[in-house]
């Protein structure tokens, strides 16, 4: 929580050069990114990247080493497609890593969800957890086959992994929450990205079924340090970038109820 | 070992205050941040319009502190009625700082903000990174009169003018008491300018920001020194306080409160308490017993 100390030098920026690129789809890319300076970056952090003349995204790696960093960007304005421009060669400029990420250190079976992209962090989540050991389930939930972004790499991983589509094109048709409760009693903790309201069902179900959660929120991240207040969530005053963006099940139902 | 300062007609628990510009976006926000020990809050400035501020990148790291430009990125005046309702059992002064370009937007936010029972208002005249809406009109000492007397003679509270480096510090200062400010809150942040040597270009997309941090405090020292010598009149000392000392040092200069903002970034909102625990130390092993004995203590 906000309580702690930091090491703003994490507002300098520093550079890696693009070594890889793969299309996921149309709006969709990823690209490996060889880094200059490693810095520790936990899985659920996000980095601050910059196209000089445009804006910064926050974004939460999908992948990272301390020497290749993965990130996964969906097309959504000026900056993400001028980052979607990119090519092999081109240098990237990042500052961070920002704000609390997921601990994954208690032993334990652990059920990990993403939503869309939201799967970024997951990914990287589920590369954690195979380091320690842990058995988990990799869980993605898109609207339809072709969105589909780390299948693939979950089975390689050894994970269970199930695809959920919402029209049925491939894996399992529905809601990916509707999924989660059929198999959430079997599990001790629940992580989950994606949008909103899939994290706000996956909150109510950690609740009803007694599974410890932590779950990645995004926001509208200016400043990265907690000053500017832009990331509030809803009106709890927790700052996404320095309080989150990944909360647990305790600290969310403290601030935001029954929800 | 009494923390207590009165600062003008205001009552302070201890004489920490949030500086604008931190977390004062919402209620929510100031009313956790009233948690945590301060004597007193400064919203963010509010404006007519609600505005967006700047695009990212609005923050700067320098090696001597930070420099931020975030355009006064705030939701418009008539939010303040939901930000009062939410501090309304808070227990500590609220200050509500003002941005504007002519007079009666000062005005009407101030009569505002006097109408929903705020205790005291902070007159932006300084934000060094936002056209036509700061810095040049303090640099005006005619221009501050007018602002200063508009406001201070329709609203029953507190006015305070926030002052930066201006061309003539001194009479920026005389002219805000003159139009009836009770006191001064200085300083804001500094122009600056940081480029990045490897993306060759500014970092801010403002390209000027405002420094704050370490680097601005002995300068912050000098003029609210300076200020209380001429003057003797209520202050607030802001800039670049990092530990108990920095506010101690405010102090003996002449402030009866002290702004805290950049430390927070880096320290954490915990930052009050160590704050408050070194002053009470050093009250302590130098045999004060009020803090407010110490006010203005270097420059009898």
């Amino acid at each position: 929580m906000y309580l702690t100390g930091y090491d703003i030098s994490i507002l300098r920026f520093t550079w890696g050069v693009i070594e890889d690129i793969l299309n996921h789809s149309k709006s969709i890319k990823s690209f490996n990114i060889r880094v200059r300076e490693p810095r520790d970056l936990d899985p659920g952090q996000f980095i601050m990247l910059w196209i000089p003349g445009l804006e910064e995204v926050p974004l939460s790696p999908s992948y990272y080493d301390g020497s290749l960093m993965r990130i996964t960007v969906m097309k959504r304005g000026p900056t993400t497609e001028a980052i979607h421009r990119l090519r092999i060669g081109d240098r990237v400029f990042y500052r961070g890593p920002f704000g609390n990420g997921f601990k994954v250190s208690n032993k334990g079976r652990y059920l990990l969800v993403g939503g869309g992209y939201g799967a970024s962090p997951i990914i990287y989540t589920a590369h954690k957890i195979r380091e320690y050991g842990y058995e988990a389930m990799y869980v993605e939930g898109v609207k339809t086959e072709s969105d589909a972004l780390f299948i693939d790499e979950a089975k390689s991983l050894g994970l269970d992994t199930i695809l959920v589509t919402e029209d049925g094109s491939s894996g399992i048709k529905g809601l990916v929450t509707d999924y989660i409760e059929e198999v959430i009693n079997e599990y001790d903790y629940l992580l989950g990205c994606g949008p909103e309201g899939m994290l706000l069902k996956l909150l109510e179900l950690c609740n009803r079924y007694g599974v410890e959660c932590q779950l990645s929120f995004e926001a509208i991240v200016k400043c990265g340090v907690g000053i500017c207040g832009s990331c509030e969530l809803y009106n709890t005053g927790l700052l996404v970038c320095r309080d989150g963006p990944v909360f647990d099940s305790r600290i969310l139902s403290r601030y935001l109820g029954g929800v | 070992m009494d923390l207590r300062v009165r600062l003008g007609k205001l009552e302070l628990r201890n004489p920490i205050i949030l500086a604008s510009g931190i977390l004062g976006l919402s209620g929510s926000q100031l009313r956790r941040v009233g948690e945590y020990g301060f004597g007193g809050l400064t919203t963010k400035s509010y404006t007519i319009e609600a505005r967006r501020g700047y695009d990212t990148p609005i923050l700067a790291y320098v090696k001597c502190g930070l420099l931020n430009a975030v355009g006064l990125e705030n939701p418009g005046y008539r939010e303040l009625a939901r930000v009062r309702e939410s501090l309304k059992d808070v227990g500590i002064p609220i200050i509500v700082s003002i941005a504007g370009s002519k007079v009666d937007e000062f005005t009407t936010i101030a009569s505002y903000v006097d109408e929903l029972g705020f205790n005291a208002i902070e007159l932006n005249l300084s934000c060094p990174h936002v056209e036509g809406m700061g810095l040049e009109l303090g640099d005006d000492p005619n221009y501050v009169y007018k602002i200063v007397s508009g406001v201070s003679s329709i609203v029953s509270i507190p006015v305070y003018v926030k002052i930066g480096l201006h061309r003539d510090i001194m009479a920026t200062v005389g002219k805000s008491l003159d139009g009836g400010a009770e006191g001064i809150t200085a300083i804001n942040t500094i122009r600056a300018l940081a480029i990045d040597v490897y993306a060759r270009k500014p970092v801010l997309s403002n390209v000027y920001g405002g420094l704050s941090g370490p680097a601005i405090h002995p300068i912050a020292v000098r003029i609210v020194y300076d200020i209380y010598r001429e003057y003797g009149i209520p202050i607030i000392g802001v800039g670049g306080v990092s530990s108990w000392d920095d506010v101690i040092e405010f102090i003996l200069a002449g402030a009866s409160a002290v702004g805290v903002g950049t430390v927070i970034a880096s320290k954490g909102l915990d930052v009050v308490r160590e704050i408050l625990d070194g002053i009470k130390t050093y009250m302590m092993d130098e045999g004060f017993k009020e803090l407010s004995e110490l006010i203005g203590y270097a420059n009898k």
